[in-house]
């Protein structure tokens, strides 16, 4: 071993500190691709929903703004009337082992069953990488994605930033007003809102 | 069109219906205790004992979090929902807006939120009718709120305050402390309006152009860098990054990135910009034609982090680029004499003495230096910098809240004493005393010995360092890059300037036999160094890891001697195998809480910021110490003057609080505070005289007399 060597070595500990990369979602961009692991210990890739309009839930059980749109029924309503028009709703869990909201594939089939809910695949991303690459900052967060790739739409479910289940028949619902004027092929009117609920247990 | 979002909505809503101004005949119940849910105590208090009519009366909600827990300022940032208050008021009654106190940054991971822990009010102003009949009044109110440690708990609450009608009223004492913090904390208005600029990346806002950047020497004068930012009006700047300052000439100008969920350039956005519990409330407008007139906006279009249009007036406040570049270099130039960065310099120097009559050798050698030094400082500066700029708070000395850094430097320093010790040669002939050198390798050992230089100088914070780093943090990229090219400049000067001054070569002594046994003596410090960087990690860590690393140690010196019996192939796999190992399984680094556990028999407490608010609301005064394990400069301070028995003595004749805040392992509330006075790293020495007078910053090196005279001017 020679002295460059070790210094090298050295100097690549300081060098390679990791830097938090900035979120590369876009509107109007391709989305950016992923490849995650589903509760069947299947791979599930973006692309293998190529020509179908995708929505990206991140999600955390515990989190009360998650079950607030789940007590209410809003998401599985939601989930329902999309994946019945072939849209495939991607639930992705971005929490970190040991923290709030991290499950094992057998707990999360049982809290989705538990809700009812209709999701098309519920994703592990547990080292966080896609959240990050997306920008996801809370549950839950939402993403559409159009059958060619390009991300439409970015933020909350709907308008009324609460915890409370009362509030979200006065709310107006983003995602199911973007995936209508997507399905319609209209611009998306507001493609970008602001998420509200927990942060995302990175 | 884009609904209004309740954050938009007016903070307060008054329910008339709730209420009434009927006399309650009852006898006045004994007030109801605090409401307990989860992880916070509320309760609706007023300032005063009576209403009294005509005049206004102050209520607020009184909320006291547990311990690491929060809730919301009006803009919760990235993630968490405000406090809403909807008062119940009887008729004629009505309700003026929360008053926010200025909150506190609350980074959680990579997200940055607003809100408020420990104890706080939010007050609300109420407008007595003249006409009062009743003998006593209802004042009802109905909050919810979200709490957070890191998960969050939405809560609300149902309160009701009864209150005597009466000609005058007197402050209430069990609030009035709680209420005059809360007062302190209101951010005052700006005397003028802002004005800003949008570019596709970045927002610029202007400040009113009475706004003073801050140059005096004073802190807390005047506005400028080392001030909070505090965005009130959400979806508009980025939350987590800290604006860049510019002095555009023509007032002080702050650019931000813009927020992930801007979509429209608003008419109107409110912000704060705060020091300790002083604040500044501004609101600030698109600029139109007629604030055109002014010069040019500064800011060309980019990111703030990219920080740059070259040929813009960029003058940073004080202390002034040029005095900071000079500190940077006295600053680095003072590093050479630190015990760890001597022995390195050393082999600079004793290839120098070999070359002492090649003046053409010197020369190129100490250019190599110089450049291997430079670069390697604006190296470390860049990825600070970055790292700052996507949300990360940290300081000088950064590198050394990683365990995993402290391990690469105790490995590197204990092979280098091997290698001083002459257990290691390395290669035969690069860097070693006493040796021809070839000209490309002596080119190149040139070069990483400056690395080398910069990387064992990372643990020594010299003084003059903190000051000029302080500034370069606040700077734009480019003038931040060269404080730091300055400060190794600084630090390489010695062995460049035995190039190119005249005579100072032939001062060198003469080459011979004492070298190898001077080197010999060099492996000392360097294993003292692996000792006082051990107890660090040990620190950061546990025994137990510190015991692995121990052993590791000698797993590379029993590596080194199979290599120099020709065993070479296990004596490679046993050096692989016990470097790579301590890098690649580094433990978590201890919770605070723990070493604090340690600290419980001190005499000093642990400083929180919550803390040394309180103790200054008292009015006590308080003596702060931020240090670390890793800076020797906080140790010896320590040693030599806070500890003395004069020192201790004059604490308690005085009765300061010695509150003393540990930046071992990174901690954003520290940080925020050091650069609160302008500092990027530690030590910083602030001593708050009784009843809230002004802060005195001590110098970075103490003597027990200095701080004894001190405390005992307060």
């Amino acid at each position: 071993m020679t002295f460059q060597k070790t210094l090298g070595l050295a100097l690549a500990l300081v060098l390679t500190a990791p830097l938090a990369p900035a979120s590369a979602a876009e509107i109007g961009a391709a989305a950016p691709a992923f490849t995650l692991t589903d509760i069947d210990g299947q791979s599930r890739s973006l692309e293998d929903f190529a020509g179908q309009t995708v929505v990206l839930e991140w999600t955390n059980h515990e989190c009360p703004f998650v079950k607030k749109h789940y007590n209410g029924g809003n998401m599985q309503r939601q989930q329902a009337e999309a994946t019945g028009k072939g849209i495939a709703w991607l639930v992705i869990n971005s929490s970190a082992p040991g923290k709030q909201g991290h499950v094992t594939p057998e707990q999360a089939r049982a809290i989705q069953a538990d809700w009812e809910a209709g999701q098309s695949a519920y994703l592990f991303d547990t080292d966080g990488e896609v959240g990050r690459a997306y920008g996801a900052k809370t549950t839950p967060h939402m993403y559409i994605i159009d059958a060619d790739g390009v991300l439409r739409y970015n933020g909350a479910i709907d308008s009324i930033q609460s915890a409370d289940v009362a509030d979200i028949e006065k709310a107006e619902q983003f995602v199911e007003i973007a995936l209508a004027e997507l399905a319609a092929s209209e611009p998306v009117s507001q493609p970008l809102t602001r998420p509200y609920g927990c942060s995302v247990k990175y | 069109m884009r609904p209004l979002l309740p954050s938009l909505m007016l903070p307060v809503l008054l329910l008339g219906l709730l209420a009434t101004a009927a006399p309650e005949h009852s006898l006045a119940q004994a007030e109801p205790p605090a409401l307990r849910t989860d992880h916070l105590y509320s309760r609706l208090v007023a300032e005063d004992q009576a209403i009294v009519p005509g005049e206004s009366l102050r209520v607020g909600l009184w909320l006291r979090h547990d311990p690491e827990w929060h809730t919301y300022w009006r803009n919760p940032g990235d993630s968490g929902l405000p406090t809403r208050i909807e008062l119940g008021l009887p008729p004629g009654f009505t309700a003026g807006p929360v008053q926010w106190p200025i909150p506190e940054r609350l980074p959680v991971g990579p997200l940055v939120n607003f809100g408020y822990s420990h104890t706080i009010v939010l007050p609300i102003d109420i407008a007595v009718p003249a006409q009062l009949d009743a003998e006593r009044v209802t004042i009802r109110a109905h909050a919810d709120w979200l709490v957070c440690r890191v998960e969050c708990i939405p809560g609300e609450g149902e309160y009701s305050l009864v209150l005597p009608v009466a000609k005058e009223a007197t402050g209430d004492p069990r609030w009035v402390a709680d209420f005059a913090r809360a007062d302190r904390l209101q951010p005052e208005p700006a005397a003028g309006e802002a004005t800003m600029s949008f570019t596709d990346e970045t927002v610029e806002i202007r400040l009113p152009s009475h706004v003073v950047g801050a140059s005096g020497p004073e802190p807390g004068m005047s506005i400028g860098p080392g001030w909070v930012f505090f965005p009130a009006t959400p979806d508009v700047v980025s939350n987590t990054a800290e604006p860049r300052w510019l002095d555009t000439g023509n007032g002080l100008a702050l650019v931000l990135p813009k927020n992930d969920y801007f979509v429209t350039e608003p008419a109107r956005f409110e912000f704060l910009l705060a020091r300790g519990e002083t604040g500044t409330h501004f609101e600030a407008r698109p600029v139109t034609a007629a604030d055109g007139a002014g010069p040019a906006p500064v800011e060309a279009a980019g990111s703030a982090a990219d920080a740059g249009a070259p040929g813009a007036p960029r003058l940073p406040a004080a202390p002034g680029i040029l005095l900071a570049l000079g500190l940077a270099v006295l600053g680095g130039l003072a590093l050479n004499l630190m015990p760890c960065v001597f022995p390195v310099l050393f082999l600079k120097a004793a290839g120098a003495i070999e070359a002492a009559d090649d003046r053409g050798r010197l020369r190129r050698q100490g250019l190599f230096y110089t450049a291997g030094v430079v670069l390697s400082f604006v190296a470390v500066a860049a990825v600070l910098l970055a790292l700052r700029a996507s949300g990360e708070a940290l300081g000088w000395g950064f590198q050394l809240q990683s365990p995993v850094f402290v391990a690469a430097l105790v490995l590197l320093f204990f092979v280098l004493a091997m290698n001083f010790a002459g257990l290691l040669e390395f290669g035969g002939r690069l860097a070693g005393a006493g040796q021809g050198l070839t000209q490309g390798s002596s080119d190149r050992a040139a070069f990483f010995t400056g690395v080398l230089a910069c990387l064992v100088a990372s643990p020594c914070t010299a003084p003059f360092m903190g000051v000029a780093l302080g500034v370069a943090i606040t700077l734009s990229a480019p003038a931040a890059l060269a404080i730091f090219a300055a400060l190794g400049l600084g630090l390489a000067l010695p062995i460049l300037a035995l190039g190119w001054v005249p005579g100072l070569a032939r001062l060198l002594p003469r080459p011979g036999p004492w070298m190898q046994t001077f080197r010999q003596l060099l492996a000392f410090p360097l294993l003292l160094t692996v000792a006082w960087l051990m107890w660090v990690y040990g620190e950061q860590t546990s025994a137990r890891a510190m015991s692995w690393l121990l052993a590791a140690l000698v797993g590379v010196a029993f590596g080194l001697w199979l290599l120099r019996i020709h065993w070479r192939w296990p004596g490679y796999a046993l050096l692989a195998l016990c470097i790579a190992l301590p890098l690649l399984r580094a433990p978590a680094p201890s919770a605070p809480a723990d070493r604090a556990a340690g600290e419980a028999a001190a005499m000093h407490e642990r400083w929180t910021p919550a803390r040394l608010a309180e103790l200054r609301a008292a009015g006590e005064p308080v003596l702060v110490n931020m240090t670390a394990a890793w800076c020797i400069t906080c140790l010896a301070n320590e040693r030599v003057a806070l500890s003395s028995g004069a020192v201790r003595d004059a604490l308690r004749a005085r009765g300061v609080h010695y509150l003393k805040g540990d930046w071992t392992s990174r901690d954003a509330e520290i940080t925020a505070y050091l650069e609160s006075f302008g500092r990027s790293g530690v030590p910083l020495y602030v001593l708050y005289p009784a009843d809230g007078g002004e802060p005195v910053v001590l110098p970075q090196l103490l003597t027990a007399e200095m701080v004894r005279q001190a405390i005992e001017q307060i």
